[in-house]
C-alpha cells in the first residue's frame, strides 16, 4: 500500500489554476523528487498535502485515510512533517529549544500530568531531552545548542528545520528546497543527511530546483509544468524526456 | 419595537442611520488604511476626530473662513498631525523591531503607544481648548419638509460629504498610481521594497491619508453636534466596532458594517434608549460566532 | 518567568531560590512593619494588579493580547457579591463557584473570540469589556451605575476577621502566590512551551501538531478565570463595586503593568509594572491636569527607548547613546529609514 496516494488535486486561486487534476503515490522508503520550471505548482502541492491549502477538487490519502480538508495539526499529527521554503524556525529560542518543541506530539502523559509535574511525566520530560539531543546530533547540531536560532547561518538553519521536523518522528517528510543556494559540498552533504532520514525508516517528497542532488537522490521523479503532471518516473527517464527539457527551456526565455 | 411607527419617524430613524452611518465609514476608511498599510492598531483614531472638530471650529466659527475651506484645512491639519505622529513615534518604534519579533509583539507596542498618544493628544486639547462643550452654528441650518417629516439640510449635507469623499478616495486608491501602492504596501510590504520603493514615506502617507479622514470625520460632524472633550473616546468605540463587524482588510464590509451599525444605533436608541449600546455590542458578538471574519473580511482561517 | 535555560548551574539555581525564599520572608513580614493603612492599601491593590497583569501575559504567551482583564475582573466581582448577598453563601463558598461559573463564561465566550486573529482579537476583547460594564450598568439587580455597597466582608476563618487591611493582605498575598505557582507549573510544562511555539510561529506550531486554537483557548480560560479570582477578592475587600471601577481604561493599565515590567517576563513583569504603576503616582502628586500627559509620555518612552520593560532593560543594557543620536542625525540628513526592520 502506498504511503500517500494524491488523487486528482486540482486548486484554484481566483484567476490562477495552481494545480490541475494532479495525481501520483509515494511509495514507503522511497525518496521522491518534485520538480518543475517556477510556479508549476510545488510548494502549492505542498500546502495541500501539509493542510495549509483545501483543494477544490481531488482527494489525498495518507496511509489509507483521508486527509483532505483535515486541519494542519492533525495532518502533522497523523506523521507528516515539512519544512517550508522560507526559514521557519522559533527564532527567539535557542537551537535546543527548537527541536525540543518538536516533540510536542509524542508525549503518553495526558497535558494535565504534565502540568502537576508528576513523576511519570518529568520522566518523559528528561526522556525527550535525550531525543532532542540526539537528533541534534544526527544533524551536527550539536555543538550550537544554546545559539538563538536567529543568529545561526543560513544552512545550519535549513538544518535546524529539518531537525524540528524530525523531532515530530514523521512517517513522510515534505523538504521544500532543502539545498537550495548551498555549494556542491554543501548540497552533498545534505544529501547524504536526507539519505540517512530514509534509513531510518522516514519516505521523503522533496521538492528541489537543484537538478543535480535531485537525480543522484531520488528513486522516482514526478515533472509539474504550469500546475500539471507533466511525466513521472526513474531520473534516467526524466533526464532524457523530450517534454521535460521543453518545460525548462520554455520558462527560461521569460 | 413599536411597529405602529408613523412614516415621518422612519424616515427621520433612516435619515440619522445614515449620517452617522457615514461617519463611522469615513472614520473606520481611515484607520482601516493605516491598519493595512502600517499595521499598527491607532488608539489614537478617535482623538484625531475629536481635534479636527475643534480645529473646524477654530477655523470655521472662531476665524470665520468659508466652510468648504474650514473643512479642508481641518482635514489637511490632520493629516499633517497623523504624519508627525508617525514621524515621532512609531517610526522610531519600528527601529526596536528586528526580523524575528513576533507580529503580537509588533501589534502590542504599536497599539500601547497609540495609546500613549492619545492620552497626549486628549489632554492637549482639553488644555488648549478648555472643558466647556463647544457649538458652531450650523451653516445649513434649514429644515425640509417633505410630506410628513422634517428632515434637517446639515444631516443631508453630511451625508453628501462623506459619499463624496468616499468617491474621492475611491478613485484615488484604484485609480491613481500612488493609491496602487498604498494597496500593494498592504499586501505585500516586501514585494515593494523590493521595487525600490521606500516603504517608509509610504507609511507616512497611510498615516496623514487616515488621519485626514478622521479630521474630515470630525469637521463634518462639528456644525451638527455638540463638540465636547470626551467625542474621541466615545468613537473610538465604535469605530472599533465597525471595523471587527465589516471586517477587517474589506472596503465593502467597511460600508456595509457602517451602514449596519448606523441603522442598528439609529432606531436602537429610539425604541431602546439607553440599552441600544449594550444590546448591539451584543449583537455583534452573535455575528461573530457565525462569520469570524466579519460580515466580509478576510475569515479568520 | 522564561522557560528554563538548560545551561543553569547549580549555583544559579541556588542563589534563585535563596532570592525567593528572602523575597517570600519579606512579603509576609511587611505589613507588620507598616503602620500607614493607607500604603496597606496600595500593596493590596498592587496585588491584584499584579495577578490582574498575570493574566495578561498569560495570554500573551500564547500571541494573543487581551484588553478584557477587566471584563472577568468584573463578572467575578459581582457574581461573588451576588452569591453572598442575594444566594446568602460564605465568601468561601461563593469563592470556587464563581470561578466554576466564570470559566464557563469564559469557555463560551472564548470559543467566539479566539477564532479571530491578532487584532480582531484585542478589538473584541475590548468591545467585550464594554459589554460587561454595560450590562452591569443596566441591569438593575446589579445596581445599575450606582454599583452595588455594602458587601460584607469575607466570613471569619478561625482568629482571622477580616476587620484589619492586614488581614486582606494576607488573603490576596495567598492569591498571588497561589498563581504564581500554577502558572509557573503551567509555564515550565509542555503547555507552555506549546503556547510560546504558537506565539513565536503559529504556523510552525501547526506542523508540530500543536492544535492553535485549543491551547489559546486554555489560556484564555485560565486567564479570565484568574481574573474572576482577583474581582471576587475585590468586591469584598472595597466592599462596594460600581460598574465604572471595570471600565475600558483598566484592561489598558493592566497591559502597561506587563509591558512595564518586561513582556518577556510572564510573572515578575506584571509584578513589578503593577508595583510601580501602583506607587510611583501617589509619590509624584503632579497637578491632576497634566496627569495623563504625563502617563502617556511616560508610556512613550518606556515603549520606545525601552520596550523591554524594566527587567529587560536591566538584563539587556541598551547600546550607548551615541547610537540613537546617530540614528536622528541619520534620518534627519538622509530622510531614510535605516532598513533592516519589517
Amino acid at each position: 500500500m502506498p504511503l500517500l496516494q494524491v488523487r486528482n488535486i486540482t486548486k484554484v486561486f481566483g484567476a490562477l489554476i495552481a494545480l490541475r487534476d494532479v495525481s501520483f503515490e509515494v511509495n514507503r522508503s522511497e525518496i521522491l523528487g518534485l520538480i518543475g520550471p517556477n510556479g508549476a505548482g510545488k510548494s502549492t502541492l505542498f500546502n495541500v498535502i501539509s493542510g495549509f491549502h483545501h483543494p477544490d477538487k481531488g482527494k489525498i490519502l495518507f496511509k489509507d485515510t483521508q486527509i483532505t480538508g483535515l486541519r494542519v495539526d492533525r495532518i502533522a499529527g497523523m506523521g507528516i512533517g515539512r519544512i517550508f521554503q522560507e526559514p521557519t524556525l522559533f527564532m527567539q529560542e535557542t537551537v535546543f529549544e527548537n527541536v525540543f518543541s518538536g516533540l510536542h506530539r509524542h508525549y503518553r502523559e495526558p497535558a494535565w500530568k504534565a502540568f502537576l509535574h508528576t513523576r511519570a511525566a518529568n520522566r518523559e520530560e528528561a526522556a525527550s531531552k535525550k531525543k532532542a539531543a540526539e537528533i541534534l546530533e544526527f544533524m551536527d547540531l550539536a555543538a550550537m545548542r544554546d545559539e538563538l536560532a536567529a543568529n545561526l547561518p543560513h544552512g545550519h538553519q535549513r538544518s535546524l528545520a529539518i531537525a524540528i521536523a524530525l523531532a515530530c518522528e514523521p512517517e513522510l517528510l515534505l523538504l521544500d528546497e532543502p539545498v537550495t543556494g548551498m555549494n556542491p559540498s554543501e548540497t552533498a552533504v545534505m544529501s547524504d543527511k536526507i539519505r540517512q532520514i530514509r534509513e531510518r525508516g522516514i519516505t521523503v517528497l522533496i521538492v528541489e530546483h537543484d537538478m543535480r542532488a535531485v537525480m543522484s537522490l531520488c528513486d522516482r521523479i514526478i515533472v509539474l509544468n504550469l500546475g500539471e503532471k507533466l511525466v513521472e518516473g526513474t531520473p534516467d527517464r526524466i533526464k532524457n524526456d523530450q517534454r521535460v527539457i521543453e518545460a525548462y527551456l520554455g520558462k527560461q526565455v521569460i | 419595537m413599536a411597529k405602529n411607527m408613523s412614516p415621518g419617524l422612519f424616515i427621520q430613524l433612516i435619515v440619522n442611520a445614515l449620517t452617522i452611518g457615514s461617519i463611522y465609514i469615513l472614520m473606520v476608511l481611515g484607520l482601516d488604511i493605516i491598519l493595512r498599510g502600517t499595521k499598527i492598531l491607532n488608539f489614537a483614531h478617535g482623538q484625531l476626530y475629536a481635534l479636527g472638530a475643534y480645529i473646524m471650529f477654530l477655523f470655521f466659527q472662531t476665524l470665520k473662513l468659508d466652510f468648504t475651506l474650514s473643512l479642508i484645512l481641518s482635514g489637511v491639519a490632520l493629516a499633517l498631525v497623523g504624519a508627525l505622529s508617525y514621524l515621532g513615534v512609531f517610526a522610531i518604534l519600528n527601529r526596536r523591531f528586528t526580523v524575528s519579533s513576533t507580529f503580537s509583539y509588533r501589534l502590542l507596542l504599536s497599539a500601547m503607544a497609540s495609546v500613549g498618544l492619545m492620552m497626549i493628544l486628549q489632554q492637549g486639547t482639553l488644555l488648549c481648548f478648555g472643558t466647556q462643550e463647544l457649538g458652531i452654528l450650523s451653516p445649513f441650518p434649514q429644515i425640509l419638509e417633505v410630506g410628513d417629516t422634517r428632515i434637517s439640510l446639515s444631516r443631508l449635507v453630511i451625508i453628501f460629504l462623506s459619499v463624496a469623499i468616499c468617491i474621492i478616495l475611491y478613485l484615488m486608491m484604484y485609480r491613481t498610481s500612488f493609491g496602487k501602492l498604498l494597496r500593494a504596501v498592504s499586501y505585500d510590504p516586501e514585494a515593494v521594497t523590493l521595487q525600490g520603493v521606500n516603504t517608509f514615506w509610504i507609511f507616512v502617507a497611510c498615516f496623514a491619508l487616515g488621519s485626514g479622514l478622521a479630521g474630515l470625520a470630525g469637521g463634518i460632524i462639528a456644525p451638527l453636534f455638540s463638540i465636547t472633550p470626551s467625542m474621541g473616546q466615545n468613537i473610538i468605540f465604535i469605530t472599533f466596532l465597525v471595523l471587527l463587524v465589516g471586517g477587517i482588510g474589506s472596503y465593502r464590509g467597511t460600508i456595509a458594517g457602517g451602514l449596519l451599525i448606523g441603522l442598528l444605533l439609529s432606531f436602537g436608541f429610539q425604541f431602546l434608549g439607553s440599552a441600544a449600546e449594550l444590546i448591539v455590542f451584543m449583537l455583534v458578538i452573535v455575528i461573530l460566532i457565525f462569520r469570524p471574519g466579519g460580515l466580509l473580511g478576510e475569515a479568520a482561517e | 518567568m522564561k522557560l528554563p535555560n538548560s545551561l543553569k548551574t547549580d549555583r544559579v539555581t541556588r542563589y534563585k531560590w535563596i532570592a525567593i525564599i528572602i523575597v517570600l520572608i519579606a512579603l509576609i513580614v511587611l505589613p507588620l512593619c507598616i503602620e500607614s493603612n493607607y500604603i496597606k492599601h496600595l500593596l493590596i491593590m498592587a496585588c491584584i494588579g499584579a495577578i490582574l497583569g498575570m493574566t495578561f501575559s498569560l495570554l500573551f504567551s500564547s500571541g494573543l493580547i487581551t484588553l478584557g482583564a477587566a471584563a472577568f475582573y468584573a463578572v467575578g466581582a459581582y457574581s461573588s457579591t451576588v452569591l453572598v448577598m442575594n444566594a446568602g453563601l460564605s465568601f468561601w463558598a461563593a469563592l470556587p463557584l464563581t470561578l466554576v461559573f466564570t470559566a464557563i463564561l469564559a469557555l463560551g465566550f472564548g470559543a467566539v473570540f479566539v477564532r479571530n486573529a491578532g487584532v480582531a482579537f484585542v478589538i473584541i476583547t475590548l468591545i467585550f469589556a464594554q459589554v460587561v460594564v454595560l450590562a452591569a450598568a443596566q441591569a438593575d439587580f446589579l445596581g445599575g451605575w450606582g454599583g452595588i455597597m455594602g458587601i460584607p466582608r469575607p466570613n471569619p476563618v478561625g482568629t482571622v476577621n477580616f476587620a484589619a487591611k492586614t488581614d486582606y493582605y494576607y488573603l490576596i498575598l495567598a492569591m498571588l502566590l497561589l498563581v504564581v505557582l500554577i502558572y509557573n507549573a503551567l509555564y515550565s510544562s509542555r503547555i507552555g512551551r506549546a503556547w510560546r511555539a504558537i506565539k513565536l510561529s503559529p504556523k510552525l506550531a501547526g506542523t508540530l501538531g500543536i492544535n492553535e486554537y485549543r491551547y489559546r483557548l486554555l489560556a484564555f480560560v485560565i486567564g479570565s478565570t484568574t481574573a474572576a479570582l482577583a474581582g471576587c477578592f475585590y468586591a469584598h475587600y472595597s466592599q462596594n463595586i460600581t460598574p465604572g471601577a471595570f471600565g475600558g481604561w483598566l484592561s489598558i493599565y493592566v497591559q502597561l503593568y506587563a509591558v512595564l515590567g518586561g513582556l518577556e517576563f510572564y510573572i515578575l513583569g506584571p509584578a513589578i509594572g503593577a508595583v510601580v504603576m501602583t506607587f510611583v503616582p501617589e509619590y509624584l502628586r503632579i497637578v491632576k491636569e497634566w496627569e495623563p500627559i504625563i502617563t502617556g509620555v511616560i508610556l512613550l518612552v518606556v515603549i520606545l527607548f525601552f520596550p523591554g520593560g524594566i527587567l529587560g532593560t536591566l538584563k539587556n543594557p541598551p547600546a550607548l547613546s551615541l547610537n540613537k543620536f546617530h540614528s536622528l542625525y541619520n534620518r534627519l540628513v538622509t530622510g531614510k529609514k535605516r532598513d533592516s526592520n519589517s
